[in-house]
């Protein structure tokens, strides 16, 4: 790659309105052959709507797309497969229903001579895009039973069977363990010898200077730096996309010793097949649930919570044994958060503050009668106390950014009367600035005296946020790391699969 | 994300599961009537209870599709019956059978094509679209057939429900043909994996640059095309026209689809199982029959059964 070579794709002064929001403001990007292209910027800065308008989502409202050097118009999602764009979404464009093959080959399927898809070369040709990328997978297989890791390879394999020459990465490693995210590096590895462009975008940024050959920055919709990712610094990184000087990190300080014990789970075995499971988790208290994806961190959230049943053991609440039931739990005082934040029970129509009163109407108005001052001082409290950035309590939640959001569903328990939080990757999908929030917002908990039990794939986050950690290996507990001995490889070792 | 709850079961046998969940429930009914109903088990009976099922799998089979792209067309009823009435006045009046079908399928089609414009093209809920269409259906047969039977059409329309070829009826051949032709389209075409992807996930479309109109359209329109085929066979069965001939048959085709374990969302579901529903349906209003029901408890079971069916459905998901 040299800087005078034509570029493969070049973005040039593009600008999106929507109604009252200026989307993107004159920015430009070029991309050439082989060359992996980190774009960086806070939730909101532009870079989805940006990605939307490479691949004909979106028409832009000014601005010029050129080709090899050519002008392009880029209107429809047609235009920007001819181009040879592929993106591979964080909501993943799968169908449930249909095959792996079928998947891939979506809307392209190889046809026989009487215009039937030859289902053979189908899942052959299938077959072959996968080795590709050193996956064997059934391709008859309905994508539905495929994990987050194994989804997003058919995204890839769908991509590349397009020949995409510009693919877009939105995050791809946001669901991913380490060893997947290796394994997708790889991918990207081979793809850049091929030649292929890539944008990525990426919150994280180990990735951009491990990855990454050049970095372009976006900030509130507008262009802002083009960098050699061999050049920049974290520093500057996170300067130039917030704007200003920020604290990256947020420190863990002293908290007090930990106090009785919450939750205890003894010898667990749960139909959804995690095995023997015993962990203790102390009020006061941030323990990690750390793995690999899939060596069931997740089930084990889900056995405590009584959502699914066990087979063996018992999960005891402050003394108490739980029922398993999810109503039960959530009774005694335990909050599950889970990844999806699609899935954590928010009404995003409804404002900030219904959204917060929600779970704990009982709590809150125990003769039934609501009273409108009362739910509205508790919820102008909570979003004082969990500094929700809202414009007020009755802006829809909808409205708030990914982080904002996330305050409202810890909000939202803690007016439950919740006392013990499972979060279950609590920064996937969410901006640097947000995530020290979040961890803020997880150290206030148990200082307030709850206790936290944090799944999370990033290693970093867990040696940084927590106490103690517990990590599993194929639906086991393969041990327990104390403080002193929560380094990321030490949780690594303990993860991995030996041999 | 959803790691958690569906890799355990893998996609295909959760299709044959749910299929197999209609298979038992019709060897449960078939078991129930041979004991209660008299004669249910007589090989008489067993062929009616099978001709019987071809016009509501001519509607079960669209509808199939339908339902997978998480539409629903609930007009299918009354066009039926419109039909009837079109058919037998055309073949009155013209003396020719082709002409009546000819009219016949061209209302059908024409309402199926109406029903897929307003939503695909107009994005309006199939639920309303075809509420609506319902009424236009029914009110246009009344004026049609001046509110009674139209007798009096040809004796050779009569083959079509009481004729046979290589020894098997010929409504029988034709629900096999219309089977046939649906499978190959729904599991062997671009179309097919379209109409999963409709109802699975409609931004794969999008984003794979597919346009997601026209195919919503040709399913609509699919279904008029079997519902045109299915007057033929209630025409020749009935000797004639009614107005109100199959009035709420969409409701026992839509059951039979649930029953069959077709889902209302993410494109779940397929054919097997809505031809084991037909039938369940079909044994069930055969058994009361034969055990002297009135209609109106029929249509009670029928809808006894549907949310047993889907009840089964959930605690299968849930497992």
């Amino acid at each position: 790659m040299t800087a005078d070579a034509i570029p493969l794709l070049e973005l040039r002064g593009i600008t999106k309105r929507f109604p009252g929001v200026l989307a993107l403001d004159d920015v430009s990007l070029t991309l050439h052959a082989g060359e992996v292209h980190m774009l960086m910027g806070e939730n909101g800065a532009g870079k989805s709507t940006l990605m939307k308008v490479l691949c004909g989502a979106y028409t832009a409202d000014a601005g010029q797309i050129l080709a090899d050097g050519q002008p392009v118009r880029v209107r429809h999602a047609a235009d920007a497969r001819a181009l040879g764009v592929a993106v591979i979404f964080q909501e993943y464009s799968l169908v449930p229903h249909l095959s792996i093959a079928h998947n891939i080959f979506l809307g392209r399927e190889p046809l026989n001579r009487l215009g039937l898809i030859d289902q053979a070369r189908m899942h052959a040709q299938a077959r072959a895009v996968l080795a590709r990328l050193n996956l064997d997978l059934d391709t008859q297989r309905e994508v539905q039973g495929l994990g987050v890791a194994q989804q997003q390879m058919v995204e890839i394999a769908k991509a590349l069977s397009q020949n995409a020459r510009v693919l877009v990465l939105d995050e791809p490693t946001a669901a991913l363990s380490d060893r997947e995210t290796q394994r997708l590096f790889e991918v990207i590895g081979e793809l850049r010898r091929q030649g292929v462009a890539m944008v990525y975008i990426s919150h994280r940024m180990d990735e951009v200077f491990s990855l990454g050959d050049r970095v372009t920055v976006l900030r509130d919709g507008k262009y802002v730096a083009t960098l050699r990712a061999g050049d920049a610094t974290p520093d500057e990184l996170v300067t130039l996309m917030v704007g200003r000087k920020v604290d990256m990190s947020y420190h863990r300080g002293e908290r007090p010793a930990p106090g009785e014990c919450l939750l205890e789970v003894r010898g667990v075995s749960a139909v959804n097949g995690i095995r023997d499971v015993s962990l203790k988790v102390h009020a006061g208290e941030i323990v990690g649930l750390s793995g690999l994806v899939g060596s069931g961190r997740t089930e084990v959230a889900r056995a405590i919570f009584g959502a699914d049943k066990l087979t063996a053991g018992e999960v005891r609440f402050a003394g108490q044994p739980l029922r398993s039931s999810p109503t039960h739990a959530r009774q005694l005082g335990l909050g599950l958060i889970p990844e999806s934040r699609k899935q954590q029970g928010l009404a995003l129509m409804r404002t900030v503050c219904d959204n917060l009163l929600l779970a704990g109407l009982k709590r809150l108005f125990p003769s039934n009668l609501y009273q409108p001052g009362r739910g509205h001082a508790e919820g102008r409290r909570r979003i004082a106390q969990l500094r929700i950035a809202t414009p007020g309590p009755r802006t829809p939640v909808q409205s708030l950014s990914g982080g904002n959001q996330q305050k409202v569903v810890i909000g939202k328990w803690l007016v439950a009367g919740t006392r013990l939080f499972i979060f279950d990757e609590p920064t996937r999908g969410i901006d640097v600035g947000a995530k020290e929030e979040i961890f803020r917002q997880i150290d206030e908990l148990v200082r307030q005296g709850c206790a936290v039990l944090m799944i999370s794939s990033e290693l970093g986050e867990v040696v940084r946020v927590c106490d103690r950690a517990y990590v599993m290996k194929e639906r086991a507990l393969a041990g327990e790391l104390g403080r002193d001995q929560l380094t990321e490889a030490n949780l690594l070792k303990l993860a991995m699969h030996h041999g | 994300m959803v790691e958690t709850m569906n890799s355990v079961a893998s996609g295909a046998r959760a299709r044959l599961g749910a299929a197999s969940g209609a298979a038992w429930l019709l060897v449960g009914l078939c078991a129930v009537f041979s004991v209660l109903a008299p004669g249910f088990l007589s090989g008489a009976n067993l062929v009616n209870v099978l001709l019987q099922a071809t016009i509501l799998l001519l509607l079960a089979l669209p509808m199939t599709l339908i339902i997978l792209t998480e539409g629903l067309d609930l007009s299918m009823g009354a066009v039926l019956s419109l039909c009837t009435v079109v058919l037998a006045v055309v073949q009155i009046d013209s003396g020719s059978i082709v002409l009546g079908l000819a009219a016949a399928l061209a209302v059908a089609i024409a309402f199926g094509l109406f029903n897929g414009l307003l939503v695909a093209a107009f994005d309006l809920p199939p639920f309303v679209v075809t509420l609506g269409t319902l009424g236009a259906a029914q009110g246009l047969a009344l004026v049609a057939a001046e509110g009674r039977t139209t007798m009096g059409v040809a004796e050779g329309l009569r083959w079509f429900w009481e004729g046979g070829w290589l020894g098997l009826p010929v409504p029988l051949w034709l629900a096999a043909l219309t089977w046939a032709v649906i499978h190959v389209l729904l599991y062997h075409t671009r179309f097919g994996a379209r109409v999963f992807a409709l109802g699975g996930n409609r931004e794969a479309l999008r984003f794979g640059g597919i346009t997601v109109k026209w195919s919503l359209l040709w399913v609509y329109a699919l279904g008029g095309v079997c519902v045109g085929l299915a007057s033929l066979l209630l025409t020749a069965r009935l000797n004639g026209g009614h107005p109100t001939a199959a009035i709420g048959l969409e409701f026992d085709a839509i059951a039979a689809v649930a029953v069959g374990g077709t889902a209302f969302e993410r494109g779940k579901g397929g054919l097997t199982g809505t031809v084991l529903g037909v039938l369940a349906v079909g044994v069930m209003r055969n058994g009361l029959n034969l055990m002297s029901m009135p209609s109106s408890v029929q249509v009670a079971a029928v809808g006894v059964v549907v949310i047993i069916a889907l009840w089964i459905d959930a605690a299968r998901g849930r497992a």
